[in-house]
């Protein structure tokens, strides 16, 4: 058996094995309260086999709220709430934790109309509001509102609670500072909840390592509080990256490794005797295995992963393939940040456990007659969740797909650098799909479909988008599209002139790629920022960093207007009106395609690209729902 | 004038001041899409002051626009309408319900499908390319504004208004922008609108309001409405209808739709005065804030109606008070705290008003108070205290009062904040209550006192922006530092530049001013900063300045570069002083901690609160 499915004891309790889902933020919460959707996405994780989950953050003071659906723990009202989540965890056999927190000076006044209590008044740097510096009598406040939280999450039955002094914390705030005030604060902080939650309870602390600041805190500051506080705790959690600072620290997007952050659980553990949380971007159950195996840490923190496939820690038990986080972070880093419901790329169930949608799914796993007879024609991301789906409710489906491979657009734009992972989401849903029975044909083009003789009882339409080049490209040589570069079907090289017309990762991956090999790239958009569109996943600063070191030229605000044979561009900086002559050897856009929709004659459901031409995320909800409700 | 009753249709207004659509985000969570105890609270306070016409937050007809997390859906709105419409019945106001749909506007966060729109044409603010409605689709829209217009006026509304203007899936119908159609809706795009307003006319018969919130000009004459393309449409449609709101602005220019006091009011005029059209009421609409322009919009004839929304915001007993021949408290025009179009769900509220904090107070202590200091926060709580009945004197070091607002009203953009200072201190003369201008009384240590004192310049290496304000700046060029990134150094660089100085601006952001995103003028700013010759320096931070140089450093490269600067004026926040409590003194404003003028009213006017219970 796996070491992770070894118990661990954490004061009080054990935990039946060693994989965590650590706390994080899902937009759940209504009118400041947990509900329905809180307690059904943790009861899946703990249901897939979890050993240990920790709710999302608890706010210990009303006033402190940055962002609109943070929980506040200070009202008895959540107490059904808390109880509702321990029985769903406990249904299954895992334990939970509530993560207790006060946001300090990394807040807003927005939603509380009241000033921003912090422990100095330098503005945070997202924020920019001015806080209120918290006097010893304040300070001694918050340690009430700790315990007064702390008795609810008792009275609602939870495991235990785990005090934050990491990414978004008061508490870490005064670390940073080398405040002396700190140590003394956590400790009163912590022996207020232990007061609270008695000793069969466990009580945990989520220590801060690196904050990736210039004289920010480090490995050796985790472990100076972990060495303090241990006495008073159960497990020490470990953390890095500050929330409103150094964001891509703490949820990395794809092509930062597994383990980035190990060096600090692996400091803490050598100095303490109590077990140690480590947590980095494991995606799959071998990393997250090596993570224990190499001493790092007692247990495993796996958030991303346990969103995208619930199931991850009993599949990892079993030694199963799991569907794995791309590290995408569209919808669940980007949505969270706009205040929007948590959701995954590549599951549509996740945070949607406990909606309408989600008891479809789960129904069509189930449902195993009438058995209609499923054709679903292209073999993308949405074609193959629609196969995967329709398959899994019973049908009989057959998946024609006109090129040599799946994956569509998606294993197209997996080519880039950086991207790579992307086609894990493809190896993922083909592997799923035919382990669910999927008859997949390669090569085959789908011209018209004559229900009775090709006894087909329902047709999905997945055929996506044709890439779509401007008016102003018409008769030009050496302007192609990014799915000409990326198939491989153009090797621009030279001056490259990128023309940024669409809201992806397209134009910065080519770009990129052609930098790579040679070009002079630069890139054009008609936006007030460049590649403004990978900010929201986390993916803008490392990608700022490379194109710098790629030499790659960055214009915004401007269009073309005109082009002619060479190819030279006529570009308009749109803010003063000037014109530009662009001469470059090769002209490379990305902009959005053309829905792709040949008429087979016969009614067809239609879902993704074809529909509108969108993102990974829609193209699996869309063929999942649809895949899912499909009746003979 | 602005408070005679005016004939619409069958029914009669008692006042010519409307009360527009406007996104409040103030749902009940756990009823998002419904309209609220709190919706009603807000529209019951407009109809008390004297609103002739109020119309409510525009509701999606169709279940699959969720345009915003809080927008309202029509099949979820009776019960507030009818509360809305219970509420307001005592005023005389006449009630229309808002209905709309938000096309390819909208978001897909809140809905599981795509959006859905005339033609497949992505929407410049989100990117997200539509999927185009078919005939089913497009049957769909026409009978969800029928049915949702019949559901208004059952639950008692007097009418309806049907949103063809910004964020609306019927103007993306009307214009080239974004309907590019080969089928009948393409080749006449008034078809849908024309469609619709039949549907609702038949729906809600004659005896109900219809009516029109209409884009005249989307800016954009390449493709765009046009203005003899709206009146023809207006023509059209006419019989169906009994007012129109003319309203401009297309997606690309959705900050021209209801912009801040960078454009002057009543920019919607002419326009308005030219779509009158025999039997329908014209509403002019367009930052309509100052009673005096409304009074000769509606004198000279170029409108029947005038729609003042944020000057309602402001003041809620606007009617009220003009009747009287008072002075309502003047809107702003800042957009900084009524713009709830945003995705992080903002109450609506408003900068000078904080309708928060209830103006109704009665003391029950006349004890004398100690004002010190008259920015906003003093200013409000005088104001406060003195309307209760208490004894106030205020007291100012400065020879002015109105403390930072009186500098920021120097700079473009920000020049009503003079007028809300003069308002406060009319206000103050009226009430006779003292001021005292130049004064050094210091906080005494007993007796009650609203201390609302200001913050302090922050030790730093350039000239504090309040300093460089109040007293200038050596000839040569100019760096501002603005890591808090509120609007001021933008502002500020661009009377600089006004005066023919070279300037730069760093912020540690992709972009600089990103506070400004809240009031809509985020992207406006960077074009005119741009055509001013201002340099943007992002994603960077002030290293040192030598006196002739900056030295500024990437944030992500660390890459290091140097601007000419013959001044450093750091636009960063001011600081806080650590000042004593005592019994009998509260705190408001920058004496709290230094932030804007919102949470200085705001708190001024709680203080005084506190003083009097």
């Amino acid at each position: 058996m796996s070491v992770l499915g070894e118990p661990v004891r954490l004061g009080p309790r054990v935990v039946r094995n060693r994989i965590v889902l650590p706390a994080h933020l899902t937009n759940a919460a209504v009118a400041r309260r947990p509900t329905p959707q809180h307690a059904a996405y943790y009861g899946a994780r703990a249901a897939g086999g979890a050993g240990l989950v920790i709710t999302e953050e608890q706010s210990v003071d009303s006033a402190d709220r940055p962002y609109e659906k943070l929980v506040d723990g200070t009202d008895p009202a959540v107490v059904p709430g808390y109880r509702a989540i321990a029985d769903a965890v406990h249904a299954h056999g895992a334990l939970v934790l509530a993560q207790l927190g006060h946001n300090g000076g990394q807040s807003s006044s927005l939603y509380s109309r009241a000033p921003v209590d912090g422990t100095s008044d330098e503005p945070d740097p997202m924020f920019r509001e001015v806080p209120r510096a918290l006097s010893p009598a304040g300070l001694s406040r918050l340690v009430d509102g700790f315990g007064l939280v702390a008795s609810h999450v008792a009275a609602g039955g939870l495991d235990g609670v785990e005090v934050q002094c990491s990414q978004a914390s008061l508490i870490r705030q005064l670390v940073s500072a080398r405040s002396p005030r700190a140590v003394p604060f956590l400790a009163a902080v912590l022996r207020a909840v232990r007061s609270a939650i008695g000793p069969d309870r466990v009580l945990g602390v989520r220590v801060q390592g690196d904050e990736g600041v210039p004289g920010g805190l480090s490995a050796g500051d985790a472990v100076r509080v972990a060495v303090a506080v241990e006495p008073l705790v159960d497990y020490v959690n470990t953390a890095v990256g500050v929330a409103t600072r150094t964001l891509p620290l703490i949820e990395p997007p794809m092509g930062v490794p597994a383990g980035y952050a190990a060096h600090v659980p692996s400091a803490v553990r050598a100095a303490v005797s109590v077990p140690v949380i480590g947590v980095g971007r494991f995606t799959t159950p071998a990393q997250a295995r090596d993570a224990v195996t190499s001493g790092s840490c007692d247990l495993v923190g796996v958030v991303r992963g346990q969103i995208a496939d619930p199931a991850f820690a009993a599949k990892a038990l079993r030694g199963e393939r799991v569907r794995r986080c791309i590290g995408c972070n569209q919808e669940c880093i980007a949505r969270v940040g706009l205040n929007q419901r948590l959701g995954c790329a590549v599951n549509p169930v996740a945070g949607r456990e406990s909606s309408a949608a989600n008891v479809l799914f789960a129904a069509s796993t189930r449902a195993k007659s009438p058995v209609a007879r499923v054709l679903v024609v292209g073999g993308g991301p949405a074609g193959l969740a629609a196969a995967l789906a329709a398959a899994r409710a019973g049908h009989a489906v057959t998946l024609a797909e006109r090129g040599d491979a799946l994956g569509g657009q998606l294993a197209l734009a997996a080519r880039a650098p950086e991207r790579r992972e992307l086609a894990h989401a493809v190896a993922d849903l083909a592997y799923e799909a035919r382990e669910a029975g999927v008859e997949v044909r390669l090569r085959t083009e789908v011209a018209g479909v004559d229900a009775p003789v090709d006894r087909v009882d329902a047709v999905v339409l997945a055929t996506g988008a044709r890439p779509a080049l401007p008016d102003w490209a018409t008769g030009l040589d050496r302007v192609a599209d990014v799915t000409d570069v990326l198939a491989g079907r153009v090797a621009p090289a030279g001056r490259v002139l990128v023309v940024d017309a669409g809201r992806s990762h397209a134009a910065t991956s080519t770009a990129e790629l052609l930098a790579r090999r040679g070009a002079a790239v630069t890139t054009l958009t008609s936006a007030l920022v460049a590649a403004g569109d990978l900010a929201p996943t986390l993916d803008r600063e490392r990608w700022r960093r490379r194109a710098v070191d790629l030499g790659i030229v960055e214009l915004t605000d401007r269009v073309v207007l005109t082009a002619r044979s060479g190819p030279v561009l006529d570009v308009l900086h749109h803010v003063t009106g000037e014109v530009t002559a662009w001469p470059a050897d090769w002209v490379v856009h990305a902009g959005p395609p053309t829905p792709h929709l040949p008429d087979l004659g016969v009614p067809a459901v239609r879902v993704g690209d074809c529909l509108a031409p969108r993102d990974l995320a829609a193209a699996i909800r869309e063929g999942t729902s649809a895949g899912a409700s499909l009746r003979a | 004038m602005l408070g005679d009753p005016v004939v619409l249709g069958r029914r009669t207004a008692p006042s010519r001041v409307l009360f527009g659509p406007h996104t409040t985000n103030l749902a009940d969570p756990r009823r998002p899409r419904a309209l609220g105890p709190d919706h009603v609270a807000h529209y019951r306070a407009r109809a008390a002051g004297g609103a002739g016409v109020v119309v409510t937050e525009v509701a999606s007809v169709v279940p699959d626009d969720h345009p915003m997390e809080y927008a309202p859906l029509a099949a979820e709105c009776p019960e507030g309408w009818r509360d809305v419409v219970g509420a307001l019945r005592p005023y005389g106001t006449l009630v229309l319900a808002g209905l709309g749909h938000a096309g390819g506007q909208g978001s897909t966060a809140y809905t599981p499908g795509p959006l859905w729109a005339p033609s497949a044409v992505p929407d410049p603010a989100s990117g997200e390319v539509p999927a185009v409605l078919d005939a089913d689709g497009i049957a769909a829209v026409v009978a969800g504004f029928a049915a949702s217009a019949r559901a208004a006026v059952a639950a008692g509304c007097d009418g309806v208004e049907v949103q063809a203007g910004q964020h609306a899936l019927l103007r993306q119908f009307l214009s080239g922008l974004t309907n590019h159609r080969d089928d009948a809706y393409g080749a006449d795009r008034a078809l849908l609108l024309v469609e619709v307003l039949a549907a609702v006319r038949d729906a809600v018969g004659p005896e109900a309001l219809v009516g029109l919130r209409l884009t005249v000009d989307e800016l954009a004459p390449w493709a765009g409405i046009t203005p003899p393309e709206a009146r023809a449409v207006l023509d059209r449609v006419a019989p169906w209808v009994d007012l129109v709101v003319p309203v401009r602005g297309s997606a690309l220019s959705v900050g021209a739709t209801r912009p801040d006091a960078h454009t002057a009011p009543g920019f919607l005029r002419v326009a308005c005065a030219e779509l009158r059209v025999p039997g329908v009421a014209t509403v002019l609409a367009g930052s309509v804030v100052d009673p005096s322009l409304a009074v000769d919009a509606l004198a000279s004839g170029d409108a029947d109606l005038v729609e003042m929304t944020r000057a309602q915001l402001a003041d809620p007993d606007l009617v009220a008070l003009v009747r009287a021949g008072a002075t309502p408290r003047p809107c702003v025009l800042t957009n900084q705290q009524c713009r709830a179009r945003d995705v992080r769900n903002p109450r609506v509220s408003c900068t000078v008003a904080a309708p928060e904090v209830s103006e109704r107070v009665v003391a029950r202590r006349a004890e004398p108070v100690l004002v010190v200091g008259a920015g906003p926060a003093g200013l409000e709580g005088a104001r406060t205290l003195a309307r209760a009945g208490c004894p106030v004197r205020v007291v100012e070091a400065g020879d002015a009062a109105g403390g930072l607002l009186r500098l920021v009203a120097g700079l473009p953009g920000r020049e009503r904040f003079a007028r809300l200072v003069d308002w406060w201190l009319d206000e103050l003369g009226a009430l006779g209550v003292g001021l005292e201008l130049g004064s050094s009384v210091e906080v005494p240590a007993s007796g009650r006192v609203l201390d609302a004192r200001g913050g302090v310049d922050r030790a730093s290496g350039g000239t504090p922006i309040a300093a460089a304000l109040r007293d200038g700046l050596p000839p040569g060029p100019v760096v501002l530092d603005d890591p808090l990134g509120d609007g001021a150094a933008v502002a500020f660089a661009e009377r600089l530049a006004a005066d023919g100085r070279e300037v730069a601006i760093v912020a540690p952001g992709v972009l600089v001013g990103p506070g400004l995103a809240r009031s809509g003028d985020l992207v406006d700013a960077q074009v005119r900063l741009a055509r001013a010759g201002v340099r943007r320096v992002t994603e960077a931070r002030v290293s040192s300045w030598s006196g002739a140089a900056v030295v500024v450093t990437d944030v992500v490269t660390g890459a290091v570069s140097s601007l000419p600067a013959a001044a450093l004026v750091d636009a960063g926040p001011r600081a806080g002083r650590a000042y004593a409590d005592r019994p009998g003194l509260v705190r408001a404003g920058d004496a709290v901690a230094p932030r804007t003028v919102a949470e200085a009213v705001r708190e001024g006017r709680a203080a005084a609160r506190e003083l009097l219970a």
